[in-house]
């Protein structure tokens, strides 16, 4: 996700994490409400309703968001799996070589270290910014009283921080010689020999401790939504139940805030196959193709080396993986990700 | 009433959807190009004053990913401006079907003979990748480049460091200033052509053109001499030459900055350093004139090696979109850029060396400054290629220095791995 889109979604997700939490009072409130309620038909003029019910008028309604989503969504997806079964060339019409690229992306050992770089990304990324930004948020919700903006304002900063800076920052710090590490480290007498951005072996962690540090204040405002809206009654329940430490995390705030853990992993997945600005700027895949990842390589196979062709495969498999990942989560919980599943019973 | 609205609101969106052109009108020309953009508006200012009535609109973009994205996406929508910026080999070879050939315009302005001003290697340059049998020139050069090391002379001054006569007084300097508290000879290895560089630097002092003659499939990667190089270039970074982290750093910003600061003993960049010069103060003490600064070619890194002769070639380069071929104001400017009053204006600010003899920077030049360019410009004549005409290749060596470099890959087996992908792009 980028910075722009994190900013633009925050109201959003904090809505619906917020909706997540009071369900339970909403769904007795509108039960009531409907109650109340006179019949729809009863109050929508009978000649309104006639030209409602025209079935022309109502896809024309629908027409201008289908347009876009076909426009937007559809034809570039097409667009990007007719390419790639197709030879070299976006400009003129290219030879129709089948699965041809997808049995050479299976030959290809560049492609498993993307996805085993992949995996790890999102192996380690996910539930440490999870539990960090979990942390984090509870301890700013429980322990501090007037200075919450200002905590919540500090750990949210490097997430609306330019991609560009950071990564130029923390190209610094990991530096040997220069680098902002190596001044404190020179202060106990260790000297670094080495970047870890240059060693085949740490690059691809070095690279996923600046996406934690990045995104960890993104976890953090969410379970600060979702901490928020645990009613207070229930606080002091638990506590009178003599619920405290591991049993008050465990038994009370963990489950309370489950559909924000669930969120997060679900924008974790997506955002994972979703990287490439940090690794661009900083690495870009290197060394050796030691912390390439599916955007760095299907930018340079697309763009660098104009094989539009494998470019579009590598991006059908991405797609395809995606897809898979949300179609199984929205199985295992998909129901549970809506705030209104119980209203609606 | 309210369908007339809704009509309205999407007729208003179909419009804001509609494809824009980007070819105005004849006496305006659209420029794309990741030329420093002060520069690139002397040059406009130059060419409009020149021609009353024409006007130039530039678009500046960040080389990568800005500018190749763009480009691409711009080609495949067929609204591509109508000059745009090229480097030969790769780059041009990609876009060459949207690309008008330029010979007989050039012939047209300059005459017949025209090629006999352009440097060797940059003609060579400019043919580089394509087709059997296909001599048309898809770009046309602006500006040349030798590759050197840099040195900071006030540095090796403090320490008495002459400059380095071979490969052991090379490893001493590096010593020397690493103990002083400079990083020695800065590689940005993160960035693949600064590897790229270097390694042609080695290469061609072991067999000069040898490099670009495995490029072409005329020779193999695998040979006596290109093993010799990447085992020199591994040891660079085994003796300490480079300085440690080298493969985490970037030439630019990173490595530039330090080096006009101060921090850096060498650096491996070409004739465009002299550039810094002309920037906006405030300016270290050392890049005022070029005050602190001067250049020399690697020594022989082997002992069966000679030192490096010049490399290098075209560094930036212009081609005619064929969009740009309708609108006759495009040529007179692409003309005016690479061999006129816009291309003057280019070297004033010494952004590079001319491509065509005959021109040479005017205005504030230091003589240090003068005697630098005209050793680089004397040397140009007898300069080997820089340049890897496909992508395939140039990925498949930045790749294989970079595995040489962290030991992960040996030498001979980084080489076949360029072979391979050679002969497969080759096929």
């Amino acid at each position: 996700m980028k910075n722009g889109d994190a900013l633009a979604a925050l109201p959003t997700l904090l809505a619906a994490a917020r909706a997540s939490q009071t369900w339970a009072g909403r769904a007795g409130k509108l039960s009531r409400k409907n109650r109340k309620m006179k019949n729809p038909a009863e109050t929508i003029p009978a000649a309104k309703r006639r030209r409602t019910q025209r079935p022309v008028l109502r896809y024309i309604y629908v027409l201008p968001a289908v347009l876009m989503f076909v426009v937007f969504v559809v034809y570039p997806i097409l667009w990007v799996i007719s390419e790639s079964l197709h030879g070299r060339g976006s400009s003129h019409p290219a030879a129709f070589v089948g699965l041809d690229h997808y049995w050479e992306l299976f030959r290809d050992p560049v492609f498993w270290r993307v996805l085993l770089n992949m995996f790890l990304w999102g192996l380690i990324t996910i539930p440490v910014q999870m539990v960090i930004g979990g942390t984090i948020a509870y301890l700013i919700e429980r322990y501090t009283a007037r200075s919450k903006t200002f905590f919540r304002v500090m750990f949210f900063l490097p997430v609306i921080t330019s991609v560009a800076v950071v990564s130029i920052v923390w190209s610094q710090m990991y530096a040997p010689y220069y680098g902002i590490i190596q001044q404190y480290a020179r202060v106990v007498g260790i000297h670094l020999t080495t970047s870890p951005l240059g060693d085949p072996y740490l690059v691809i962690y070095a690279l996923i401790v600046v996406n934690v540090w990045q995104w960890t204040g993104f976890s953090m405002i969410m379970y600060v939504a979702g901490l928020s809206n645990i009613p207070t009654e229930l606080w002091d329940a638990a506590k009178i139940d003599g619920a405290h430490g591991w049993q008050l995390t465990s038994r009370v705030i963990v489950p309370l805030v489950s559909p924000v853990t669930r969120s997060l992993l679900l924008l974790g997945v997506i955002g994972t196959l979703q990287t490439f600005p940090i690794v661009h700027l900083m690495t870009d895949g290197g060394p050796d193709h030691a912390s390439e990842i599916f955007g760095t390589y299907i930018f340079k196979q697309g763009f660098v080396i104009g094989d539009i062709g494998y470019a579009s495969a590598l991006s059908t498999l991405a797609l395809i993986i995606a897809l898979v990942l949300s179609v199984v989560q929205i199985l295992a919980f998909g129901a549970r990700l809506s705030p209104n599943r119980k209203a609606s019973r | 009433m309210k369908k007339y609205a809704i009509a309205l609101a999407l007729s208003g969106l179909a419009l804001l959807l509609v494809p824009s052109t980007n070819g105005a009108d004849n006496n305006s020309v659209t420029v794309w190009s990741w030329f420093i953009a002060g520069t690139m508006d002397k040059s406009i200012k130059a060419f409009e004053e020149k021609n009353p009535g024409l006007k130039v609109n530039y678009t500046y973009y960040n080389y990568s990913p800005q500018y190749i994205t763009a480009l691409k996406a711009a080609a495949a929508s067929n609204s591509l401006p109508d000059v745009i910026g090229l480097q030969p080999g790769s780059l041009t070879q990609q876009y060459r079907e949207q690309l008008v050939p330029l010979n007989s315009y050039a012939a047209k302005e300059w005459g017949d003979d025209w090629t006999s001003k352009v440097f060797p290697v940059a003609l060579k340059q400019l043919t580089m990748g394509n087709p059997p049998g296909d001599s048309s020139y898809y770009l046309l050069p602006q500006e040349c480049q030798v590759l050197a090391i840099w040195y900071n002379t006030a540095i090796f001054n403090k320490l008495g460091l002459g400059i380095p006569q071979t490969y052991q007084e090379l490893v001493n300097a590096a010593k020397k200033l690493s103990d002083s508290g400079y990083m020695p000879l800065y590689q940005g290895a993160a960035d693949g052509w600064q590897n790229e560089n270097v390694f042609l630097m080695i290469a061609n002092q072991l067999s000069p053109g040898l490099v670009e003659k495995a490029q072409a499939g005329q020779a193999p990667w695998t040979s006596p001499a290109l093993v010799s190089a990447m085992e020199a270039w591994s040891k660079l970074f085994k003796d300490h030459v480079f300085q440690e982290g080298a493969l985490g750093a970037r030439a630019y910003p990173t490595g530039a900055q330090l080096f006009a600061q101060g921090r850096i003993g060498m650096m491996a960049l070409g004739s465009w350093w002299m550039q810094e010069s002309k920037f906006p103060p405030p300016l270290s003490s050392f890049i005022q004139n070029m005050s602190g600064f001067d250049f020399f070619y690697f020594p022989a890194l082997t002992p069966t090696g000679k030192p490096s002769p010049p490399v290098g070639g075209v560094d930036i380069g212009y081609g005619l979109t064929k969009n740009g071929a309708k609108n006759p104001a495009a040529w007179k400017f692409l003309a005016s850029l690479v061999r006129g009053d816009a291309l003057q204006q280019a070297l004033n600010d010494l952004n590079d060396l001319t491509s065509f003899n005959g021109f040479e920077p005017q205005g504030e030049i230091t003589p240090h400054i003068k005697q630098m360019y005209d050793r680089f410009v004397a040397d140009l004549p007898h300069a080997e290629n820089q340049r890897i005409a496909h992508p395939e290749i140039a990925d498949a060596l930045d790749n294989a220095l970079a595995g040489v470099a962290s030991g992960t890959v040996s030498p001979e087996d980084g080489l076949k791995r360029i072979q391979e992908v050679t002969d497969k792009t080759l096929k």
